[in-house]
C-alpha cells in the first residue's frame, strides 16, 4: 500500500503491506489525534463548535466523492445534486410521513442506492468530459424535482425538519451533533480504507489507470464503475440526510453548482487519491471564508467591504482554487507528504522522481 | 406564430454562446466552463465603455467587442497556457476556477443591481411586428442577424483563411501541427479569444435585451447542451443543436410547466448522451479522446 | 564529403528521469547527403529521431548528454516549432496527416518557413507527387498508404526544410509503392536540395537510396558504413537483409554468438 515513514522498520510479511497501521509511532499519534478529537468539544467555544461540525459533516461528502474521482477516476460534477437527493429523501419522508431518523437515514441511503445506478449507468459508455456533463444533467434534474416538490406542496421556502431523536432523547446541541457526526465521518473513513484495501478498491485503483488493461486482467469495468458510483452516492445521500437533519432546514436553494464546486475542490485541494487528502481538503474549504473575513477583518476592510463579503469569498476561493491547480496538483496531501519526508530524512535532503508518488 | 418567433431568438441565443464552447472545446479539447462569466465580463465591458464613450455607441460597441476578444487572449495567456498537458479534469476544474474568481471580481467592482447597457448607449429596444400576430424586439432581432453574421465569419474563416486552417488542423493533431511549424499557442489564444468574443457580443446582447445581472451566467450553462447536443467538435453542429434545445424548450415552458425551462436542455442532453453521445455532428472517436 | 548540416554527438536520452532509451549515439549527416539509420523495433531510432525534432520534451524525456549540432547551432531541448522554423522536418510513423483536411488544406496549414517561395514550393510537390495534385480536394482521411505518406512526405517538404527525417517510410506499404517513393525521395534531393535522414527497419530498400547507414541496437550504434561495406558485412546480411534465412532457422546460439560479435563495434 504505502512506504514505511519509519526507519528501522521491515515488512516481514504480505498482509503487513496492507496493515492499516504500520508502525508504533503511526499508532500513537492515531491514539493521541482521537483523544484530542474526543475531548475537543469540552474546549471549543460555540464557533469552533460549528466549525467542527461543517468539517466533520463535509468529510462525508468530500470522502465519498474522493472515492468516486480520486481513486475510480470518474469524474462527476452531480455531487450536489445526490446531496440533495439525500436531504430530500429525509425531508420528503419525514413531512409526508412523519418518520422518525432511523426510517428516513436507511430511506436516504437507498434513494442514494438508486440515483448512484442512474448516475453509473452513463459511464459505462461515456468517459471523462462526457461522462462530467451527464453527471452535470443529472444534477439539474434531481434540483428541478426538488424544487418541483417545493412549489407543489406550498413549501416554496423549503422543509422544516425537526432534530432527530430516539425516544426522549434528541440531538439537538452543538456538542452531541458533534458527537453523532464524528461517529460518523470516522465510520466513513474506516469504512472507506478498508474498502479500498479489498477486491473492490483495487478494481478502482486499475479502472482509473487504464480500462482496457484492467478489463484484460479480468476485471469487470462495468462492475467497478457501477459499484464506485454506487458507493459513492449512498455515502453523499447518508451526508445530505445528516446536513438535512443538521440545519433543519431543507430548500433546493443549499445545493447550488457551487456546492458541488466546493466539494470538487475539497478532493483537488486536498490531493487526489487520498482519503486524508479529502479530509485536509475540507478543513481547508470549510474555513477558507472564515479565514478570509479573519484576515478582512485583520486589515480593517470589513466595514469597506461589509456589502460584498461574499463576493470577496467567492473571487478569493477561485483564486485559491486556481493557484492550487497550477501550483500544487497534488495538493495539500502532496505538502504533507514533503513535509513528512523532508522529516525523515533530515538532515538530508530526498528530491523526488518525476511521476513518483 | 409568436412561438415561432420566440424559438427563433432563443436559438441565436444559444448558437452564439454555444459556438464559444466548439471553438475552444475544438482546438484545445477543453470545455470552458467559465464561459457564461466570460459573457458575463462583455456584458459589462459594453456598460462600461458605454459610459465612457456617452454620445458615440457605435464606437462603444466596437470598443467592448476588442475588450472581449482581449479578455480571451489574456485568459488563455495568463491562465489556460499552464493547463497544456494537465488532465482533462483540472483544465475543466481551472475554468470553472476562473469562473468563480470572475464572478466574484464582477459582483466586487460593479454590484450586484441590474444594470441596462442599452439605455446607457441611448438606444432604445423598439418592438416591431412580424407578420400579422407576432412581434420581435428590435434587440432580438439583431441577436439573430448577429449569430447569422458571426456563424457565416467562422465558416468562412476556418474554411478560407490559413490561420482557419492551421486552427482546424492544430484541433484535430496538435503534436503534427507544432511539427509544421504551427505555433500552438497562438492557436490557442487566438480560439479563446475568438470564443470570448462570440460570448461576450451574446452577453451584450441578453443584456441589453433583459437587463444585466447574474442570472446570465445560468444562460450561458444551458447553452452548453446545445453545442454538446449537436456534436462539441462541430459548428454546423452547433447550430442545430440550438435549435433543438430552444424549441424544446420554448414549447415545454409555453404547454407544460414553465419550471421546466431551466432543465429542458438537460434532459436533451441526457437523452442523446445515451443515445448518441457523440451528437448529431461529432466524430465519433472523440469519445476515446477524453 | 561536404560540409555536415546534422552531427549527434554522444547523445543519451531519458525517459521520465530513469530510462535510458539512446545512449552515447554519434552520427553525421552531411549537407545533400541521404543517410539511412537501421535497426529493429526498440532500437532507438525512433527516439534518436524525436530527439531531433523536438518532440521528446512532449513524452516526459529529456536530452541528459550529448549534444544535437544543426549548422553549428545546438537544437536539443528545443520547441517543436522552432525546430522546425531552423529548417528541421519530420514525416512521423503515425497520425502524419490532418485527417479531416483535404489535400490541399493539409499543404495549407503547414508554416513555411520565412524567405521560402510557398506558391513555388506547393507547384514543385504537386510535380513530384502527381497523385497530391489530382486529388488535391480530397480529405486525407480517405486516401490510400502510399498517398497518405505521399502527403505526409510532401507536407513536411512545405515546411522548405533543408533537413527531412522520415521515420519508417516502408511500414505498411506494398513493396512496389515503397520503391516508388524512394525514387521519390531521390528526386526530392535532386530537385529541392533537401538533405535525407532516413530511419529503417528495413535494410534492403534504405541502403539502396541512402549514401551511408548506420546500425542501431538497444540505444546504441553498433555499425556504420557506406551501403556496400553494410550489404557486405555478415551480421547484417543475416539480420537485417534475411540473406541466408529460409532454409536456416536461427537458432538461440546463434544470435547470442552474434551478440557478442556485435560488441566489439560498438
Amino acid at each position: 500500500m504505502s512506504v514505511p515513514r519509519a526507519s528501522g522498520y521491515f515488512r516481514t510479511r504480505y498482509e503487513r503491506d496492507f496493515a492499516l497501521l504500520d508502525t508504533r509511532t503511526r499508532k500513537a499519534s492515531l491514539a493521541a489525534f482521537a483523544v484530542m478529537l474526543v475531548v475537543y468539544p469540552f474546549f471549543a467555544g460555540p464557533l469552533a463548535m460549528d466549525l467542527a461540525n461543517q468539517v466533520l459533516l463535509g468529510a462525508i461528502g468530500a470522502i465519498a466523492l474522493m472515492l468516486l474521482t480520486g481513486y475510480a477516476g470518474q469524474i462527476s460534477l452531480g455531487h450536489a445534486g445526490l446531496l440533495a437527493a439525500g436531504a430530500f429523501a429525509t425531508g420528503i419522508l419525514y413531512k409526508e410521513l412523519g418518520a422518525p431518523f432511523w426510517v428516513t437515514l436507511p430511506a436516504s441511503a437507498m434513494v442514494g442506492a438508486a440515483l448512484g445506478l442512474i448516475f453509473g449507468l452513463p459511464s459505462l459508455r461515456l468517459r471523462g468530459l462526457y461522462l462530467a456533463v451527464s453527471t452535470l444533467a443529472l444534477h439539474f434534474i434531481v434540483i428541478y424535482l426538488g424544487s418541483e416538490y417545493e412549489t407543489k406542496r406550498g413549501f416554496s421556502t423549503g422543509i422544516l425538519i425537526d432534530p432527530p431523536g430516539i425516544g426522549e432523547w434528541t440531538v439537538y446541541d452543538p456538542r452531541a451533533w458533534y458527537f453523532v457526526l464524528l461517529i460518523a465521518a470516522a465510520a466513513t473513513v474506516l469504512f472507506s480504507l478498508n474498502l479500498l484495501r479489498s477486491k473492490t478498491g483495487r478494481a478502482w485503483r486499475a479502472i482509473h489507470g487504464r480500462e482496457a488493461v484492467a478489463g484484460a486482467l479480468g476485471i469487470s469495468v462495468h462492475r467497478a464503475k457501477l459499484t464506485a458510483f454506487v458507493v459513492s452516492s449512498v455515502l453523499t445521500s447518508v451526508a445530505g440526510c445528516l446536513f438535512a437533519y443538521f440545519r433543519g432546514f431543507v430548500s433546493v436553494e443549499a445545493f447550488s453548482l457551487f456546492l458541488t464546486i466546493q466539494y470538487v475542490a475539497m478532493v483537488i485541494i486536498g490531493g487526489m487519491g487520498s482519503i486524508l487528502g479529502a479530509i485536509l481538503g475540507t478543513v481547508f474549504v470549510t474555513l477558507f471564508p472564515y479565514f478570509i473575513e479573519w484576515l478582512m477583518d485583520a486589515f480593517g476592510l470589513t466595514d469597506a467591504l461589509s456589502s460584498v463579503v461574499f463576493a470577496v469569498n467567492y473571487s478569493a476561493f477561485g483564486l485559491a482554487m486556481v493557484l492550487f491547480l497550477v501550483f500544487e496538483p497534488q495538493g495539500l496531501v502532496g505538502i504533507w507528504r514533503r513535509m513528512q519526508a523532508w522529516l525523515l530524512l533530515w538532515p538530508f535532503k530526498q528530491k523526488p522522481l518525476a511521476g513518483a508518488k | 406564430m409568436q412561438l415561432a418567433v420566440n424559438i427563433a431568438v432563443l436559438a441565436s441565443i444559444y448558437a452564439l454562446i454555444s459556438c464559444g464552447y466548439v471553438l475552444i472545446y475544438r482546438v484545445s479539447r477543453v470545455l470552458s466552463l467559465a464561459h457564461g462569466e466570460l459573457m458575463m465580463l462583455g456584458a459589462y465591458g459594453l456598460y462600461a465603455t458605454a459610459s465612457l464613450f456617452s454620445g458615440q455607441p457605435l464606437v462603444a460597441v466596437a470598443a467592448a467587442l476588442a475588450l472581449s476578444l482581449l479578455v480571451g487572449v489574456l485568459v488563455y495567456v495568463a491562465l489556460m497556457w499552464r493547463m497544456t498537458g494537465e488532465s482533462v479534469l483540472a483544465a475543466v476544474l481551472a475554468t470553472i476556477a476562473l469562473g468563480i474568481l470572475l464572478r466574484g471580481a464582477m459582483i466586487l467592482m460593479f454590484g450586484t443591481q441590474t444594470r441596462h447597457p442599452l439605455e446607457e448607449l441611448g438606444w432604445t429596444n423598439a418592438s416591431i411586428e412580424v407578420g400579422d400576430d407576432a412581434r420581435i424586439s428590435g434587440v432580438g432581432l439583431a441577436l439573430v442577424l448577429a449569430t447569422t453574421v458571426c456563424y457565416g465569419l467562422l465558416f468562412a474563416f476556418l474554411r478560407m483563411t490559413r490561420w482557419g486552417i492551421r486552427m482546424r488542423a492544430a484541433g484535430q493533431n496538435p503534436l503534427l501541427a507544432a511539427q509544421r511549424g504551427i505555433g500552438l499557442h497562438v492557436i490557442y489564444a487566438l480560439a479563446w479569444g475568438l470564443a470570448t468574443l462570440t460570448g461576450g457580443l451574446a452577453g451584450m446582447l441578453i443584456a441589453s435585451d433583459a437587463g444585466l445581472e447574474s442570472t446570465m451566467v445560468v444562460i450561458g450553462l444551458k447553452a452548453f447542451p446545445a453545442a454538446l447536443v449537436g456534436g462539441l467538435d462541430s459548428l454546423a453542429g452547433a447550430l442545430l443543436g440550438s435549435l433543438v434545445i430552444a424549441t424544446a424548450e420554448v414549447l415545454m415552458v409555453y404547454y407544460v410547466d414553465p419550471l421546466l425551462s431551466d432543465v429542458v436542455p438537460f434532459f436533451i442532453l441526457l437523452a442523446m448522451l445515451v443515445v448518441r453521445p457523440w451528437g448529431f455532428f461529432g466524430s465519433r472517436e472523440e469519445l476515446d479522446r477524453v | 564529403m561536404s560540409d555536415l548540416l546534422l552531427r549527434l554527438e554522444g547523445l543519451e536520452v531519458v525517459y521520465h528521469r530513469v530510462i535510458t532509451a539512446v545512449q552515447g549515439v554519434s552520427l553525421d549527416v552531411p549537407q545533400g547527403g541521404i543517410v539511412a539509420l537501421l535497426g529493429t523495433n526498440g532500437a532507438g531510432k525512433t527516439t534518436t529521431l524525436r530527439a531531433i525534432s523536438g518532440f521528446i520534451g512532449l513524452d516526459d524525456a529529456r536530452v541528459t548528454e550529448g549534444a544535437i549540432h544543426y549548422r553549428g547551432e545546438r537544437i536539443e531541448n528545443l520547441a517543436p516549432h522552432r525546430i522546425t522554423a531552423r529548417g528541421i522536418a519530420l514525416v512521423p510513423e503515425r497520425s502524419k496527416v490532418f485527417e479531416n483536411l483535404t489535400i490541399a488544406e493539409n499543404l495549407e496549414a503547414v508554416v513555411t518557413r520565412r524567405g521560402a517561395n510557398r506558391r513555388q514550393l506547393v507547384d514543385s510537390i504537386y510535380a513530384l507527387f502527381p497523385a497530391l495534385a489530382r486529388l488535391r480536394a480530397r480529405e486525407a482521411g480517405y486516401l490510400s498508404g502510399g498517398e497518405r505518406q505521399m502527403l505526409a512526405i510532401g507536407s513536411a517538404l512545405a515546411c522548405a526544410p533543408d533537413l527531412l527525417l522520415v521515420d519508417e517510410l516502408s511500414q505498411g506499404l506494398a513493396p512496389v509503392v515503397v520503391e516508388e517513393l524512394m525514387d521519390q525521395i531521390l528526386r526530392v534531393r535532386v530537385e529541392l536540395g533537401t538533405t535525407v535522414l532516413l530511419v529503417e527497419q528495413n535494410a534492403h530498400i534504405a541502403l539502396e537510396v541512402a549514401d551511408y547507414g548506420y546500425v542501431m541496437e538497444n540505444g546504441r550504434i553498433v555499425l556504420d558504413g557506406t551501403p556496400e561495406r553494410l550489404r557486405a558485412h555478415a551480421d547484417i546480411q543475416e539480420f537485417y537483409l534475411g540473406a541466408g534465412g529460409g532454409q536456416r532457422r536461427r537458432s538461440y546460439r546463434e544470435v547470442k554468438q552474434y551478440r557478442r560479435s556485435r560488441r566489439w563495434y560498438g
